[in-house]
């Protein structure tokens, strides 16, 4: 496992991708009870080279979840608590004057950004311009500080959350920023019982190990290798103009695009929501062991790809009408082109 | 092992084929339906006929029937293209494997192995191949092992006909509206022509001979050309005159076949004959009448005096108004039986049809009905008013249409003597045939009332059903409201209308006699 992919036949990689990400699905449920559909996710916008943005209230394990999924693969795992005071400096990293061999010299002190991976913790209570900071790293996998630009080591991950309640002295994400995160996934309370499990686990005596399945130093490279295996998967033209027509269709004024969308939405998804959709069923189409794309892995991947792309207007708010309902309907009348 | 490539290409190929088929079959069914439904225009028009006595227009049924007929050529070439073109449509490599896909239920799989092998687009697909693509061709192989492109894709008739019968339906709702946009009353000539066919078919069954069958023909014939309106009255008179002429010999050949034993019943006919009028008959002819006579010239015309006729010979027929020939003429037919009868109901339509001709063309009169005419046999039947009777001199045959003595200044002149009763004019009964061929004479026109002033002011209204009249208008009041006297008042106008055909004064039932108030009286004029 983990080996060069010139070594290890076609078969034997899509093999392993679908044995690894099976395996870390059940390390992590040793920890996190429940949340299957969630750690899915983390764990396919990891293979996607994506981020994730999760939504739920305090107290459901979001942060146990990505330092169990970092433990599980070997990868190094850094927590940032955003508030209204954070700086930019204090998540990137700044210079510091030390004293080495008899003179001074600024040396480059690294900020919790430099992780595999990173979880932002309430994202939107920081400022604009820390959360910009953050938003620049996931996008370029690297950081620019004095003018010099520090890369990110890859894999790179940022899983930022967002409390859906306390609004006030909050900042939302702009709509530029979310559209950065491969998905936004939400996180519902746990069933009773799931909170009976949650409860015996963590307040009783035995303590569940993860067992990691790389070691610390391959799993960046054995990572990556599982991340081109993805990028390998095959989309046949058709399924490619079905992807263009979900972004048409979901769209105000696009081609295809259904009433519902002209009524509700002021924006529709941006050329990433297409990358997303692609990505994420490649990553489906692997799990399923197939080696090409079908309309099932596009399907399935539309709503999560894209849910935090459709910017609802007033009207839709005031019907409360979600970007969820309106996927689906987009999803229900396209056609899936044949030829 | 099969290589997918090549299994998608014979199942690309055989879809299509089978959609040039699916086409080819939409469109057939309603094809050969306006097909044969404009074949089968003319033989509906005779079911129409026989059975309800509605015949089609013919010049717009022949239109109509060419137009289904050009109408199932033209779906049929419109279908033939349109299979060419699901052909060339169907014949897609991707979406054949799209077709296979959603067979083998395989998530797009061998799609996307099509899309990178095309054919048509080698390089491209070449292109876009990762090292996966070794896996997704085992995948293929593995899938259609075992597959059989012939039995997946099956020919399925039903559903295309299915489809198709939808159009069917219109091409045959539309054809019966059509039909009956066509359906028209039969005229005379149509109603004579389809008796005669009808007689002809009977002659055709009942007599063996060759006489018969060709007698038949000409029968036929001749119903054709009285139906046919482009052709001249003159035309069909002499098609309707051949039929006649050979009928007459028919019928003779069967008397003179039959002679033996009628002989007589011949003698007693002609004994009745010779009370009539002054037809002398001779004692071996048959009992149809056929004899020898003087004829007297109606009108003053001269006359030739030896010609065969009906004039004379009805003198036999009509021996059944006479009472004293009467039961020799029955002898006569009885002998003879069922071809006689049927004889005499051809010379009697062909004398129905020969009067339907001339009524339909007045101003072209046959010149065989020209006065003095020894060739005039046929005849047509007497217009009301018409006094051709009295020119039409001696006849050969009493049965024709046309002989029936016409009321009227000189129509007792033609009239069989029969013992002088007018009474006996009438028939009563005679199984010789309809022999006042349904064309009734009417009257002269005799008024039975006064026109108003015609024979002075004053109006004889006794039993007149009803009297229409015009009240006057109320007494006008002055001025000043005294009533005044209106001397200027207007007269009726229209003092009363009379029922055409009103019984006669005496014989009519007292309630007929409505009698006008005594107080209207005075104010008709």
């Amino acid at each position: 496992m983990g080996a060069a992919p010139q070594q290890i036949s076609p078969d034997q990689r899509v093999a392993d991708f679908r044995k690894i990400f099976s395996r870390a699905e059940s390390e992590v449920a040793r920890v996190i009870v429940g949340h299957r559909e969630v750690v899915r996710k983390l764990l396919t916008a990891l293979f996607c080279g994506g981020h994730i943005l999760i939504e739920g209230v305090p107290g459901l394990g979001k942060t146990l979840m990505v330092k169990a999924a970092s433990e599980t693969l070997g990868l190094s795992f850094k927590r940032i608590q955003f508030t209204p005071d954070l700086m930019p400096s204090d998540i990137i990293g700044t210079q510091v004057l030390t004293e080495a061999e008899g003179h001074r010299e600024f040396q480059f002190k690294e900020g919790p950004i430099f992780a595999h991976m990173v979880l932002g913790d309430e994202i939107n209570r920081a400022t604009p311009k820390t959360q910009s900071a953050v938003l620049e790293a996931m996008e370029e996998h690297q950081v620019t500080v004095f003018g010099t630009t520090y890369v990110l080591e890859p894999p790179y991950i940022v899983l930022a959350t967002q409390n859906p309640i306390e609004l006030e002295g909050t900042y939302p994400l702009p709509e530029a920023q979310m559209d950065r995160f491969i998905f936004k996934v939400v996180m519902g309370s746990p069933k009773p019982d799931e909170l009976r499990e949650i409860l015996s686990r963590t307040t009783g005596v035995a303590q569940n190990k993860i067992q990691p399945l790389f070691e610390p130093a391959r799993a960046p490279e054995a990572i990556e290798n599982l991340k081109a295996l993805v990028r390998e998967v095959m989309v046949a033209e058709p399924l490619e103009r079905y992807i263009i027509s979900v972004i048409g269709g979901c769209t105000p004024g696009g081609p295809g695009a259904i009433p519902e969308v002209s009524q509700y939405l002021r924006f529709g998804p941006s050329p990433r929501g297409a990358q997303a959709l692609i990505l994420c069923s490649k990553v489906n189409a692997l799990l399923a062991g197939r080696v090409s794309v079908g309309y099932e892995d596009i399907d399935d991947a539309i709503v999560p790809c894209l849910r935090h792309r459709l910017l609802l207007n007033f009207q839709a708010e005031a019907e409360s009408v979600s970007a969820e309902s309106i996927l689906e309907q987009v999803i229900k009348r396209l056609k899936k082109p044949r030829t | 092992m099969a290589n997918p490539v090549e299994t998608i290409g014979s199942a690309s190929a055989r879809i299509a084929r089978l959609a040039a088929i699916r086409v080819v079959l939409c469109a057939i069914a309603p094809a050969l339906t306006a097909i044969a439904l404009g074949l089968l225009l003319e033989p509906i028009g005779e079911v129409t006929w026989e059975q309800y006595g509605y015949s089609l227009a013919p010049e717009r049924a022949d239109r109509l029937s060419l137009a289904l007929v050009g109408a199932g050529v033209v779906v049929l070439l419109i279908g033939l293209v349109m299979a060419l073109r699901a052909y060339r449509r169907a014949h897609d490599f991707v979406a054949a494997a799209a077709e296979l896909d959603e067979r083998l239920e395989c998530n797009q799989e061998i799609m996307t192995l099509a899309t990178l092998v095309d054919p048509s687009s080698p390089d491209a697909g070449r292109a876009r191949r990762t090292p996966l693509f070794p896996v997704l061709w085992r995948r293929a192989i593995a899938l259609f092992g075992g597959m059989d492109i012939r039995q997946e894709f099956k020919l399925e008739v039903g559903e295309p006909l299915k489809r198709s019968s939808i159009l069917v339906g219109v091409v045959a709702l539309a054809m019966v509206l059509a039909t009956l946009g066509l359906v028209r009353a039969p005229t005379p000539e149509n109603r004579e022509a389809a008796k005669l066919r009808a007689i002809a078919e009977e002659i055709a069954k009942t007599g063996g001979s060759d006489d018969d069958k060709a007698l038949a023909d000409t029968i036929r014939e001749a119903a054709d050309a009285l139906e046919n309106p482009k052709l001249p009255a003159e035309e069909k008179m002499k098609r309707l005159e051949d039929a006649m002429r050979q009928a007459n010999r028919a019928a003779e050949k069967r008397n003179n076949s039959e002679s033996g034993k009628n002989q007589a019943a011949g003698k007693s006919s002609a004994q009745g004959g010779k009370g009539s009028g002054k037809s002398s008959g001779q004692g071996n002819s048959s009992g149809t009448g056929s004899g020898q006579g003087k004829s007297e010239s109606g009108s003053g015309q001269a006359m030739s005096g030896n010609n065969a006729g009906s004039g004379k010979g009805g003198g036999g027929n009509n021996s059944g108004k006479n009472p004293n020939g009467n039961s020799s003429a029955k002898n006569s037919q009885n002998n003879q039986g069922k071809p006689d009868e049927q004889n005499i109901k051809l010379q009697d339509e062909l004398a129905k049809a020969e009067a339907q001709v001339e009524t339909a063309n007045p101003q072209n009169p046959s010149p065989d009905s020209k006065p003095g005419d020894d060739k005039s046999q046929g005849g047509g039947a007497n217009k009301p008013g018409d006094k051709s009777d009295e020119n039409s001199g001696s006849r050969l045959d009493p049965n024709k249409a046309g002989n029936i003595p016409k009321a009227g200044a000189n129509g007792d002149r033609n009239m069989p003597s029969a013992g002088g009763n007018p009474q006996n004019n009438r028939d009563m009964g005679s199984n010789l045939g309809d022999t006042h061929l349904g064309e009734m004479p009417t009257s002269t026109n005799a008024q039975r009332f006064l026109k108003p002033g015609e024979k002075g002011t004053k109006v004889d209204i006794k039993d007149a059903r009803y009297v229409m009249f015009r009240l006057p208008g109320a007494p006008s009041s002055g001025s000043g409201g005294k009533t005044v006297l209106d001397t200027d008042r207007p007269t009726a106008t229209t003092a009363y209308v009379n029922a055409p055909l009103a019984p006669t004064s005496d014989d009519a039932p007292p309630d007929e006699r409505q009698l006008v108030p005594p107080r209207y009286r005075d104010m008709i004029h």
